[in-house]
């Protein structure tokens, strides 16, 4: 599905602060797997993440997606690829304060210029999926942890994107919802969708369908493998 | 009702009335023709040269009669008869024989 | 119709943007509607102001000749009309009687004139409407008069010039040529200035430094110059008026730039947001123009319906106390709306224009910012 190809990530290049992020990184994410990155912060994960989510470019090597050289593409492609093939869970969710939890869901299909109605269709089915009916109306802040959680990740549903990539998810909850997020993505993976999920929570990367784990420190791989 | 089409009514509202506003100038200013035909047949008949807009000062009363060292000529920022005095601008013709 | 549609998404969310911040956006529109209210307000006055004085004035006289001593309007001897009148291509020479009395008991200033086409019967005056109002007198009462010498001298009001020629007629009395010099003092042999009229209009200028060369000590004024007194007479320079306007235009410009341009962290962190789930840089341009047309168009067209409302419905309300001055009497008029659409897109390009572009402009530098920000933050 995403392949990377001697990918290398420099950041503040030829300055005295220089920081290589990433050094050669050759991984390939199966289609509609679980793929887990692990590794301490400061490992690269993040990086790499942004780098195959199409969010940044890397300093050197290539990104394939579907057989697609994706490295090149300008800006305005880019974001029409994150736009369809992705959804994006982030570590503080990233959602907007101050509107509500259904506009926040629709917010990644506004510029695709569905009908509303159609849109917000589509957006309360998805807080029906995750039992959130009775919040589409709510602002942002009044929710709890847990729905916050299930908004961003009927956020990144939205534009139903083959690829889900989440950042660091559970560093915030607790190991009830941190559990209750593994389920949601064995779901989405029965559904037939690519995730890929970068983590340091065993809960996470211990969990029995993470189908690939690729180790990571020092913006390298230490260790890549189908898990058991 | 969503927001983008709130928004767009209000608009909408606040051009038409906005076209209503031309259209109120355009007739109001068609029924007063008639009287200030009139106004002119007064100026004419009684030798005005000047509106009265500020009756508290020679100069602001009769602009275009002002004298020529009036200190209205110290114009724009006169305050020597505020405020009309620095309202109003001196006419342009004054200090203009001077040189002639 | 798909790109309709993405706009009108779009300013949805620029909507529920704006309405986080209610009371701050609210104001901000307030303040900018009062500044649109109070420019087109200035620009509509003073323009209906400039039409009316040349639609009445057009048939003021052809020209006055005044007589300057000292630098000051003197009388005008009344040999000065004979030499005039001697001078080649005039057709008529006039002499006025007009002069300002000072009425000590109400504080008010009126403009006594002999109209010169008119025979007043002597101890009677007709007077304007303001004078009317403000001593609270009718047709048929009488009025006194104190004179140069201390004399009381009573005349019976004849007539009250109607309240449509306010603008011209507020403060005037018109009365008999005797009565007008024995209030004043006014010797039989001058008059206070001449007016006259020309065989051939082209020759106006000819004849008037005919006159300068031949009586040094006057001054012709001709009839386009008091026509082009009203032309520029409320010019955008006009003392008070710049003062006041500069003043809130450019704290206004303050407060909007900062509004406008000053990226909070937090709004950088949403463009962020908003360009990793796929907005495209042009998406986020198209919501922050969209932002500031929402707040700069509504203040403009309401500032505009206001000030159209405040001057010719509501007689410029708000100038009165700055227009009146000293002046005890002031002319009640209303003027007659002219407005084109000249004035109105003058006003949209010094209002909603800039404060777009301020808006704009910041967030199109934000917008350029790779969107893994948020991922590293």
């Amino acid at each position: 599905m995403i392949k990377s190809l001697e990918v290398g990530k420099v950041f503040n290049m030829n300055r005295p602060n220089q920081f290589i992020a990433l050094n050669g990184i050759s991984v390939e994410i199966p289609a509609q797997r679980l793929t887990v990155l692990k590794g301490p912060s400061g490992s690269g994960k993040t990086t790499l993440l942004s780098i195959l989510g199409c969010m940044a470019r890397p300093t050197s090597g290539r990104v394939m997606l579907k057989e697609e050289e994706i490295t090149s593409l300008p800006e305005r492609f880019l974001a029409e690829i994150r736009r369809q093939t992705y959804g994006f869970i982030f570590q503080q969710f990233n959602l907007i304060r101050g509107i509500t939890a259904i506009e926040n869901i629709m917010l990644p299909a506004y510029p695709t210029g569905e009908k509303r109605t159609v849109l917000k269709k589509r957006a309360a089915g998805l807080l029906e999926i995750f039992g959130l009916e009775n919040k589409a109306e709510a602002s942002i802040e009044w929710l709890s942890g847990g729905e916050t959680q299930r908004v961003a990740i009927a956020r990144a549903l939205m534009n139903d994107p083959a690829i889900i990539i989440a950042d660091e998810p559970t560093a915030h909850l607790d190991t009830k919802l941190s559990q209750e997020f593994m389920d949601i993505m064995q779901k989405l993976k029965a559904e037939g969708r690519t995730l890929i999920i970068a983590s340091h929570d065993p809960v996470v990367y211990g969990s029995a369908f993470v189908d690939k784990v690729i180790e990571m420190r020092d913006g390298a791989i230490t260790d890549s493998g189908a898990k058991a | 009702m969503r927001k983008s089409d709130l928004f767009l009514v209000c608009t909408s509202v606040q051009i038409l009335l906005l076209g209503f506003v031309f259209a109120h100038a355009s007739y109001t200013r068609d029924a007063a023709a008639p009287k200030f035909l009139e106004k002119a047949a007064m100026v004419k008949h009684l030798e005005l040269t000047d509106l009265c807009l500020f009756t508290d000062a020679r100069y602001t009363r009769h602009p275009s009669m002002a004298d020529m060292q009036s200190p209205f000529q110290d114009a724009p920022m006169s305050f020597e008869h505020f405020p009309s005095g620095s309202l109003m601008s001196p006419p342009p013709h004054l200090g203009k024989h001077e040189t002639n | 119709m798909k790109q309709i549609e993405a706009q009108r998404n779009i300013l949805d969310f620029t909507l529920s943007s704006l309405f986080r911040r209610k009371g701050k956006n609210t104001a901000l529109v307030l303040v900018y509607t009062l500044i649109v209210f109070l420019l087109a307000s200035v620009m509509f006055f003073t323009h209906a102001i400039r039409n009316e004085a040349a639609l009445t004035l057009k048939d003021a006289p052809e020209m006055v000749v005044q007589k300057l001593m000292a630098g000051r309007q003197d009388l005008m001897p009344l040999e000065y009309l004979e030499k005039i009148r001697a001078v080649r291509g005039v057709s008529s020479v006039k002499g006025r009687l007009w002069g300002y009395y000072f009425d000590p008991y109400f504080g008010v200033n009126y403009t006594l004139m002999v109209p010169g086409n008119e025979q007043i019967k002597p101890g009677t005056i007709v007077t304007g409407e303001g004078i009317s109002k403000n001593r609270a007198v009718e047709q048929g009462d009488f009025q006194a008069f104190r004179a140069y010498n201390n004399n009381t001298l009573l005349f019976q009001i004849t007539r009250v010039l109607s309240s449509e020629s306010a603008l011209l007629t507020s403060d005037l009395i018109l009365m008999s040529e005797q009565d007008f010099r024995s209030i004043f003092g006014m010797p039989r042999t001058h008059v206070t200035d001449i007016v006259l009229t020309v065989k051939n209009p082209r020759e106006l200028g000819t004849i008037a430094n005919k006159i300068v060369q031949l009586l040094p000590d006057t001054r012709p004024i001709m009839r386009d110059e008091i026509l082009r007194t009203y032309d520029s007479v409320f010019n955008w320079r006009g003392g008070l008026l710049i003062v006041i306007l500069s003043v809130s235009v450019f704290c206004f410009v303050i407060f909007a730039w900062d509004k406008a341009s000053g990226l909070g962290a937090e709004e950088r962190r949403e463009i962020g947001i908003l360009k990793a789930i796929g907005w495209e840089t042009s998406d986020i341009i198209l919501m922050k123009f969209w932002e500031g047309v929402v707040v700069s168009l509504s203040a403009f067209l309401l500032g505009i319906l206001l000030a159209y409302a405040h001057i010719f419905f509501f007689s410029s309300l708000l100038f009165g106390p700055v227009m009146k001055g000293w002046s005890v009497l002031y002319p009640e008029f209303r003027l007659v709306p002219f407005i084109d659409a000249y004035q109105i897109s003058t006003l949209f390009f010094l209002t909603v224009l800039p404060y777009t572009v301020a808006t704009i402009i910041p967030s199109w530098r934000a917008a350029t910012i790779d969107p893994d920000l948020i991922m590293r933050s």
